[in-house]
């Protein structure tokens, strides 16, 4: 569980929003994978893939084309081009399974995040360590309350912006510091995100 | 000397002296010597030679012919025709073509004229001295004072109804005839006819005559396009072309602008463009405006003319007002943290009750734009300019709660709202 590892995988995804990346990859590790489904659960990313050192291919690009058009049969039914959407078939992301490719190597394996944006603006912009690695913070759920309502507890600042998120690390899981005080429990805080 | 060498010079016809040149001859002073008498190369012709100015004269002003003395005779009497005569022959006609001319000087008249008529605009009315007819008033007996009382109400109503009182009136048009009824007893009461009496009528007319008042009369209303257009001008304010375009975005007229923007002068101060000529001093100013109510502007001016400066700086800010995202119309949503130059300025929102607590000029701005409940910390820098442009981005750079939603597809809840249901707005 390196903290440092973390605070690396917190100032890239900062400089890739900022950088307008679509998708970018980090380094893959339990720590890693709980948090960005943590992320993704709070609508901060878009999709937490598991991959190798490419990117894998968009699942919407995975989609077999049923009609496979040729230039004969179009030129007797033109109107073949433009298929009638199906109302039938369900959406392909839900059904089908895709292959991902992810290398036996462990040490070849990424994880690949899908970073979204609004309003041309970046969904995530700052994420910053809040346990250093020379100095981890526990917190019990008091103090997460009071922190959860915007109050400073235990040498960290309360969230007073809207939409911030603080990440804790707890024995049953990785959960955001509102979910812990509901659940009246306590752990290591991990990062700040907004 | 010899004496006969001019007497030969006389006599002999082809002179066998040399032409005296310039360049040779001695010069007994400094004055420097003129040449012979330079000839024009193409010689001037007088006008007076050409008669030009006579005809010209002859033209501009002839001599009566007689049609126009019968037409004059018919006007005047022979002496004033002989008085015309005589003066039209005083001046000659010449005279007046090359010496004539308009007047020029800064005291001359402002309007063309012969001053033979007199100007119901420029010119005084004539003034009546002295009282018409056989010049007898007294102060009105009781019963004569009634009698034009009569007179006088009867003249007005006269006026008002020129076709007699309507039948069956209405009730609308009862109260209307009622109120006439006041006016004109009221107009008969103030009426110098009822005050003093004369047999004579011509007395009479004269108390009424505006040309007797010691008041100046007042000027005729003249309606033309030319008066319309210099009142217009003269009257109005020139409007800002970019503050009107302000006024239609948010559909306001004038006089609403008045009086529902606030508008404050914050800071001002001299500053100095150096140039090729020497310093030039100007007065900038930054002016803030707003509604009190969630609108805000911030606008910057600067002029030689302090005056004008100030204008700008205010009609910018007017110009540039745009709604404030506000949590309950009170606060703001969250913390707000913004940096310009060297000032951070970081906003954060309070509850009900709290109070501005903030600096001078952020205090200004949240109470311009209708903010109660603030409060505000300039850690660093303060200088007094970017403190305002700082927290003014700050407040229009609030992240609101249905943005971030919508952004992360999530449903975000606000508790208080919640709690308290619509007692809070």
């Amino acid at each position: 569980m390196s903290l440092v590892n973390l605070a690396h995988v917190c100032s890239h995804l900062q400089n890739a929003t900022k950088a307008r990346l679509g998708i970018t990859s980090i380094p893959v590790s339990k720590l890693h994978v709980a948090l960005m489904l943590g992320l993704q659960k709070q609508g901060f990313i878009s999709s937490v893939t598991l991959g190798g050192p490419t990117p894998p291919t968009p699942f919407l690009l995975q989609a077999k084309q049923s009609i496979e058009a040729s230039a004969e049969h179009l030129s007797q039914e033109p109107w073949d081009a433009f298929p009638e959407p199906d109302q039938t078939r369900e959406s392909p992301i839900k059904d089908e399974v895709y292959e991902v490719d992810v290398p036996q190597n462990p040490g070849k394996r990424r994880l690949w995040l899908g970073l979204k944006y609004w309003n041309n603006e970046p969904v995530l912009s700052k994420m910053k360590l809040e346990s250093k690695p020379t100095k981890r913070i526990w917190l019990n759920s008091e103090a997460l309350g009071r922190i959860v309502r915007g109050r400073e507890s235990s040498f960290i600042k309360g969230l007073t912006r809207p939409g911030e998120c603080l990440f804790v690390s707890t024995d049953r899981g990785i959960m955001e510091a509102r979910e812990c005080a509901e659940k009246k429990i306590g752990g290591m805080v991990l990062c700040r995100v907004l | 000397m010899s004496v006969c060498r001019p007497a030969r010079c006389l006599l002999s016809k082809t002179s066998p002296l040399p032409k005296p040149s310039p360049h040779h001859l001695r010069t007994f002073h400094t004055t420097p010597c003129r040449n012979a008498r330079r000839r024009p190369h193409y010689p001037n012709i007088k006008a007076s030679d050409l008669n030009l100015l006579k005809t010209q004269a002859a033209e501009n002003y002839p001599a009566y012919k007689p049609d126009d003395e019968a037409l004059l005779a018919k006007k005047y009497t022979p002496s004033q025709i002989a008085a015309i005569k005589a003066a039209e022959a005083a001046i000659d006609p010449l005279d007046l073509v090359t010496q004539s001319s308009y007047r020029t000087d800064p005291w001359r008249l402002p309007y063309e004229d012969d001053l033979a008529t007199v100007d119901p605009i420029i010119d005084h009315a004539p003034k009546l001295h002295g009282v018409p007819g056989n010049g007898k008033f007294w102060e009105a007996t009781p019963a004569e004072r009634d009698a034009a009382i009569e007179q006088v109400a009867n003249e007005q109503i006269a006026k008002l109804y020129p076709n007699g009182f309507p039948e069956n009136p209405s009730d609308d048009e009862k109260s209307k005839i009622r109120e006439a009824m006041e006016a004109v007893m009221m107009h008969a009461y103030m009426d110098p006819r009822t005050t003093f009496f004369s047999d004579s009528k011509e007395v009479m007319d004269s108390m009424v005559d505006p040309r007797h008042s010691a008041v100046l009369q007042e000027l005729p209303r003249i309606d033309s396009r030319v008066v319309r257009a210099t009142a217009t001008t003269q009257n109005k304010e020139e409007e800002d072309p970019r503050v009107k375009a302000t006024l239609l975005k948010l559909g306001w007229t004038q006089q609403q602008l008045r009086q529902q923007t606030k508008v404050k002068c914050l800071i001002q101060h001299a500053v100095v463009n150096q140039t090729r000529m020497g310093k030039i001093r100007s007065m900038y100013y930054l002016s803030i405006a707003g509604n009190g109510n969630g609108l805000l502007g911030v606008g910057e001016g600067k002029s030689t003319e302090p005056e004008e400066g100030r204008r700008q700086s205010i009609n910018a800010a007017i110009r540039n007002m745009k709604p404030i995202p506000r949590y309950e119309a009170r606060t703001i949503y969250g913390e707000v943290e913004k940096k310009v130059g060297a000032v951070r300025v970081q906003l954060s929102s309070r509850p009900p009750g709290f109070g501005l607590r903030v600096q001078h000029l952020i205090f200004e701005m949240a109470r311009l734009a209708g903010l109660q409940d603030l409060a505000a910390r300039v850690p660093r820098s303060r200088n007094k300019m970017n403190v305002v442009k700082a927290t003014w981005e700050a407040l229009m750079g609030q992240k609101l709660p249905e943005d971030i939603a919508r952004a992360r597809g999530k449903k975000l809840v606000d508790v208080r709202r919640v709690y308290y249901g619509t007692s809070v707005h």
